[in-house]
């Protein structure tokens, strides 16, 4: 087939200019664009209202199709947990026992503890609930991770505070809409989450990798501190994300660090909780940061 | 007449009403696809809205005028998430890159266009990737490629959706 030479408006002047200035105006909107894209990389609060608005207007439909894809799933795994189930049965009554020990073992720590705290004068800060709220969709088509979540500002949320689930940390707010919020998670380059080892408490950094999986790197260079199956959990340091919250698990080492993928499957959490920065300070500084 | 006689089809097909913005609108509606509930751990899934643009216009010059790429651009920016201004400035350029390769090139053929195809897309994973460097998120070459192969390998179904639809609009 001969290629086509671009449309082709014959003898007619109105034609011919009407195609003339569709090609300048095509220039004008790349300049715009230009602009639009330096202002929301230098500034990138500028378009906060525009963008909690487009939040606002797309995620009830991202939340009623996903109400609808967790029913599907809900009724095959249902039926799934019917299989087998005296075994399932037994197995689980033993652990049951088993954890109520320990329970017991923990519940008498945690009383020594606080007696401990209670000597040091150490005051108990304990981490503020703002909202919970399901993740419902995420950005699959881009290498930045981030991820859509059902409540916004009518809840109290702001932009910065943290975001966690029961199993460990997802990530903190980067967008807020009225009724929906985004989600910057752990696994996304631009996350840095201030951490240590659990078993040793040897000061790390944990990036994400943009891949599902974090960078964990030591502070301390000169040997690599990590084993594999390492839990990281968060430090408090910078005092945005709250201490001793479950980050990830180490699964393989390299050179000076480890890889290691988020405790928290985003996929798999059913409730995500919205808490306040641990120290309000750090929030005011993040606001000012992102306001230049 | 002769022809349409002869033709195997029933007569009296017409173009559906407001054909003209039956690309536009099937554009917007492959942007929308990012609001599927989908949570992944990795971002390789095609970026459905921009293998829609460069399929409809690989097939034709006159689908919509040029400039309709930069509002186009400017939703998929909002239903995406993207930095906005990110696709109205990627969109709009492939569009003027793609009238230079309707004057370049003498030929077209299915690997000519794939080809072509191919290069957009490559060039749309490469923005995408430095504009995410600039915004604090230097990520690996190694995890942008699968995405933009990924993408690559999907245009032949975007430009198998597009000639479909293409018909259905033009009543053919």
């Amino acid at each position: 087939m001969a290629a086509p030479a671009g449309p082709r408006p014959g003898w007619s002047r109105r034609a011919q200019y009407s195609l003339f200035f569709g090609f300048l105006a095509a220039i004008v909107g790349m300049i715009v664009g230009l602009v639009m894209l330096t202002l929301s990389l230098v500034a990138p609060t500028a378009y906060a209202g525009v963008r909690g608005a487009a939040l606002d207007a797309t995620a009830p439909l991202t939340e009623g199709l996903a109400d609808i894809s967790s029913t599907a799933k809900g009724l095959v795994s249902g039926a799934g947990d019917y299989w087998d189930a005296a075994d399932q049965n037994g197995a689980l009554k033993r652990q049951n026992t088993a954890m109520r020990r320990e329970i017991v073992k923990a519940n008498a720590v945690i009383q020594e503890n606080a007696q401990l705290k209670a000597a040091l004068a150490l005051r108990e800060k304990s981490p503020e609930t703002v909202a919970t709220g399901r993740i419902v969709g995420s950005s699959f088509q881009s290498p930045r991770r981030f991820a859509i979540l059902s409540v916004g500002s009518n809840s109290g949320i702001v932009n910065g505070m943290p975001v966690r689930a029961s199993d460990g940390l997802v990530g903190r707010i980067v967008d807020v809409g009225f009724t929906a919020s985004r989600v910057l998670l752990v696994s996304d380059r631009a996350n840095v989450v201030p951490a240590r080892i659990m078993r040793s408490g040897d000061p790390v950094i944990a990036t994400g990798r943009g891949d599902g999986t974090l960078d964990i790197r030591p502070l301390e260079v000169g040997r690599n501190p990590f084993v594999r199956g390492d839990i990281i959990i968060t430090s408090g340091t910078g005092g945005l994300y709250p201490p001793l919250v479950p980050v990830a698990r180490v699964i393989r080492l390299d050179d000076d660090g480890a890889i290691a993928v988020p405790l928290a499957d985003p996929s798999e959490a059913s409730f995500a909780i919205v808490e306040r920065p641990y120290e309000p300070a750090a929030m005011k500084k993040l606001t000012d940061d992102e306001g230049q | 007449m002769v022809r349409a006689a002869l033709a195997s089809k029933p007569m009296g097909r017409q173009p559906v009403r407001f054909a003209d913005f039956v690309p536009a609108a099937s554009v917007i509606a492959a942007c929308a696809l990012s609001l599927l509930p989908i949570v992944s751990s990795s971002g390789w899934w095609p970026n459905a809205g921009l293998l829609m643009l460069i399929a409809w216009r690989m097939l034709r010059a006159d689908a919509w005028p040029a400039w309709w790429a930069a509002p186009m651009g400017f939703v998929n920016d909002l239903l995406t998430g993207m930095p906005l201004g990110m696709s109205v400035t990627l969109w709009t350029a492939i569009m003027l890159i793609m009238d230079l390769v309707d004057r370049r090139t003498q030929w077209r053929g299915y690997i000519i266009e794939w080809g072509v195809a191919c290069l957009l897309i490559a060039l749309g994973g490469w923005v995408e990737w430095q504009v995410a460097a600039l915004n604090g998120a230097p990520v690996p070459f190694a995890q942008v490629a699968p995405a933009a192969i990924v993408e690559m390998l999907a245009f032949p179904i975007a430009a198998w959706v597009v000639s479909r639809i293409d018909r259905r609009r033009l009543g053919r």
